[in-house]
């Protein structure tokens, strides 16, 4: 690993509380390292555990998920199926090996851009400590 | 176990007019091996058996069986279908009734208390095989084996199938007839599979699952003998989108096995079928009892033992587990 490797992020953020904190952040000129490639779904609930595993095949050194806190969810209750799934698919993934730094689910309302920085910083943190995940690409075949 | 009265009662069974046919467990052409039998009349009730060797879950063909269209102006067959249950198949059977994947109404349910089967694998390395059919019977110190004619006693420690050693439900929790006496349960084994890889740190782990999923065939005999795996339109048979690329290589056979696992969580009732059936004799069992175990003592939830439970992954709690958030 270079000394000035920097990883690849995927975060899936639901668009009514993460992502509208990530956008406050951005309009409140908060600062926060920009290795987040940021995929709005309409809550976390609709994450599917195979987007998570699919972005770890397709390049990205870590995944987050952030959403809704429970309980304030748009949809009543899509973030508390998302923490039951998302729970069992750290575990299953912590399991097979996978360092469980590179997986990392939150909170974040739409008011808390500088919570958002925060759960950033520590994504990237965690994700630069672990190294580039090269164990799990998908292989690329050209034809 | 009675098998004169367990013939008698699938005799009985199968003679009832709502009842379609009846699966049971059959001698099979060689050796120990043992053939599901589909039994539609009492003359082949007469077959069935129920020894130690009966080790596939026939709940898998609950909801394996074809629908093919029918002809303008038949009337489908409704009847029920009769189905005999170990311990582990009768938890197969409720977790289905839990998910709706069939109807109470439409299955016969026939319970067989089960003091434990044996290791296929085991037993063809200790006793080899021979071509005459062999009988494998429950004898008070284990298991009694007839083949050619001679008897040997094994112990019951030396066979045991490892989803026995670890079982907690011998006897079935749901059934409609039951053969036989319950049995007493046993204590199970602490499970030194899933325990032996966990105290591994996390890059020989992923070396071990790597060095195991490398094997994989990608012939998914675990899907289709797995009686959970039952959707229709299967995520690993879909093309558009392709969430698990067909071709045979580490990256792809871990997405497909860890789905698989996934997809079983708060469901797999730890039958062992999946295990049993792959031909490159990857672990599976150690992902699914692993995750079996955190659904059991995380969220307090066990698969096919209440049939009104609600399903583990379409159902949640206020207060569940929430550590590893940010």
């Amino acid at each position: 690993m270079s000394a000035n490797y920097e990883p690849n992020i995927v975060a899936f953020l639901c668009n009514w509380c993460s992502y509208a904190g990530a956008d406050l952040a951005g309009t409140s000129r908060v600062q926060y390292p920009p290795n987040i490639q940021v995929i709005r779904v309409m809550c976390t609930g609709r994450v599917n555990p195979l987007y998570v595993m699919n972005a770890l095949q397709q390049g990205a050194d870590g995944v987050l998920v952030s959403g809704c806190h429970p309980g304030d969810c748009h949809y009543m209750e899509g973030n508390y199926y998302a923490r039951r799934r998302l729970g069992m698919l750290k575990d299953l993934l912590e399991f097979v090996g996978v360092d469980p730094r590179r997986f990392h689910m939150s909170w974040v309302s739409a008011s808390e851009g500088h919570k958002w920085k925060e759960v950033v910083e520590k994504t990237v943190e965690d994700a630069k400590e672990a190294g580039p995940f090269e164990g799990f690409r998908r292989r690329q075949i050209d034809w | 176990m009675d098998l004169d009265k367990l013939r008698k009662t699938a005799a009985e069974v199968v003679a009832r007019e709502d009842v379609r046919y009846l699966l049971g467990w059959k001698k099979g052409t060689f050796g120990y091996r043992i053939a599901p039998g589909f039994v539609e009349d009492a003359e082949s009730a007469a077959e069935l058996i129920f020894s130690p060797l009966c080790t596939a879950n026939l709940a898998t063909y609950l909801t394996l069986t074809e629908k093919p269209p029918l002809p303008r102006g038949q009337e489908p067959d409704d009847r029920k279908v009769a189905v005999m249950v170990k311990g582990c198949d009768s938890r197969a059977v409720t977790q289905l009734l839990i998910e709706k994947g069939i109807e109470r109404e439409s299955v016969v349910i026939i319970g067989c208390p089960c003091p434990g089967v044996v290791d296929h694998e085991l037993l063809a390395e200790k006793y080899p095989e021979t071509e005459e059919t062999a009988e494998l019977k429950w004898s008070d110190k284990g298991f009694l084996l007839l083949q050619n004619g001679e008897e040997t006693e094994i112990a019951r420690d030396e066979l045991l199938a490892e989803k026995c050693r670890l079982c907690r439900y011998p006897n079935p929790v749901v059934s409609d007839i039951m053969v036989g006496e319950p049995v007493e349960t046993w204590e199970p084994d602490d499970d030194q599979g899933v325990a032996e890889v966990e105290g591994k740190n996390a890059e020989v782990r992923w070396e071990y699952w790597q060095e195991q999923f490398s094997n994989c065939l990608r012939c998914y005999s675990c899907r289709n003998v797995c009686p959970l795996c039952y959707c229709e339109d299967c995520i690993l048979d879909r093309l558009n989108p392709t969430w698990i690329y067909r071709s045979v290589n580490f990256s792809e056979n871990t997405a497909f096995n860890l789905a698989r696992a996934f997809h079983l969580a708060g469901r797999c009732i730890e039958c062992g079928e999946c295990e049993r059936v792959c031909p490159a004799n990857i672990p599976l069992g150690k992902l699914n009892r692993k995750l079996a175990r955190e659904v059991r003592e995380k969220y307090g939830f066990e698969p096919g033992v209440d049939p009104e439970a609600e399903p583990f992954q379409a159902s949640y709690k206020p207060d569940d587990p929430e550590e590893f958030i940010l």
